[in-house]
């Protein structure tokens, strides 16, 4: 068990007033409250680290007895014999640390204090908190490559021990989140249980570029077929096209083909469109003969 | 199926809320009450939003009407983060379309 610093967790001096107390706890409450950080998993901790920081030093006894304590932390044995003590009182219940919940944010813990603490004060709880009763929120991240957020398919996630079977419909954003009304954790004296929340993460694919429903691609054209025309192969989710490319087509000309693009979120059938970006590719490298009939070319035009 | 309403008076007497918080909400607006043969229901839908109501209420001593405000605030800032985070993903998809082009 490490010796946890209050002082530094409040950003304060050791002579600071009381009135400095409640100021940065007040300051730092507002700043790291879970709630207003729900993208930050730490700020549960920092929270929590904040409160019971605000406990000891917020409270001139706890505050006096533990700056006694922290000037004889060194002396290792004899903080030993005081914990022997405590435990032989009954006041040690031992347990769990400020534990983070590996990717699972949202309140839960109900105000507990670090062992730190239970070993000077006793008790590990806070002050006047409400008890937990609707159960805790879970957030999961489901990561899909680009082919698989195309189609609906089935999905097994493991989210603590529990295995739940959700069908991922196709054309899922990147970012987009799905609740799963109940399946977070269970309530406490009858009240009902959290949700669970799926964000999903997508894979970007190499080939195509993805904005809402439509795909974007690049594609290759000789210089000839873009100066002729003629017709130009290119690759789309579903296979192979062959388009026509009209002569005199400029180089970052686009196309769009409708409905070759992603499919579209819960609306069977539909899909969003493909725009392919012609690229002209000038040669190089030219033989004599060639350069020759580019300037013949040049002095026509 | 679980219950979709929940007893005013039951969860005020486990989760120790005072019910005083409760009427002030839903005066407010800030939570709906349904009354079924006389007895106050809160909706199980709501059961988010009220829980993080009594946390800013006890934790930031956040009075009804700066309940109201935050709740306000924070959807906005949710519209933005997602808004955001939109932009993000499209200007990263132009940014190396441009890369490419000039390399």
């Amino acid at each position: 068990m490490a010796y946890i610093d209050y002082y530094k967790i409040l950003g304060i001096d050791k002579s600071a007033s009381q009135d400095d107390i409640k100021k940065a706890f007040k300051k730092l409450a507002r700043k790291y409250h879970p709630d207003l950080n729900p993208d930050d998993p730490n700020a549960k901790q920092r929270f929590q680290e904040i409160n019971e920081a605000n406990e000891v030093l917020g409270d001139p006894e706890k505050r006096k007895k533990y700056d006694q304590y922290g000037e004889n932390w060194k002396h290792a044995d004899e903080f030993e014999a005081q914990k022997q003590r405590y435990q032989q009182q009954g006041g040690f219940e031992g347990g769990t640390h400020w534990s983070s919940e590996g990717g699972f944010s949202g309140m839960g813990g109900d105000g507990e204090f670090s062992d730190f603490f239970e070993s000077l004060f006793g008790s590990r709880r806070g002050r006047g908190r409400s008890a937990v009763f609707r159960g805790q929120d879970y957030n999961a991240e489901l990561h899909l490559s680009f082919r698989d957020a195309a189609q609906t398919h089935k999905q097994v996630l493991s989210v603590n021990g529990k295995n739940i079977r959700i069908t991922v419909p196709a054309g899922v954003a990147d970012g987009q989140t799905i609740k799963l009304k109940g399946q977070g954790g269970p309530g406490v004296n009858g009240g009902p249980a959290g949700d669970l929340y799926i964000t999903f993460v997508i894979a970007e694919d190499p080939v195509f570029k993805r904005l809402g429903n439509d795909l974007y691609v690049t594609t290759s054209l000789n210089l000839y077929t873009a100066v002729l025309g003629g017709e130009q192969v290119i690759d789309t989710m579903s296979g192979k096209v062959k388009l026509k490319v009209k002569p005199g087509t400029q180089n970052g000309a686009k196309v769009r083909l409708k409905g070759k693009g992603f499919p579209v979120y819960k609306e069977e059938g539909k899909f969003g469109d493909l725009i392919v970006t012609y690229s002209v590719e000038v040669p190089t490298h030219l033989t004599e003969k060639q350069k020759e009939l580019f300037q013949e070319l040049q002095k026509l035009s | 199926m679980e219950t979709e309403l929940i007893i005013v008076r039951e969860y005020c007497q486990k989760s120790h809320v005072d019910p005083s918080f409760i009427v002030s909400l839903e005066e407010d607006g800030l939570i709906d009450i349904q009354v079924v043969d006389g007895e106050r229901y809160l909706l199980v839908s709501q059961m988010q939003d009220l829980e993080r109501f009594v946390r800013w209420h006890e934790d930031l001593a956040v009075n009804i009407e700066g309940i109201g405000v935050i709740h306000e605030l924070m959807g906005r800032m949710h519209e933005m983060q997602q808004e955001i985070n939109q932009l993000r993903r499209e200007v990263r998809l132009l940014r190396t379309d441009y890369l490419e082009e000039i390399l």
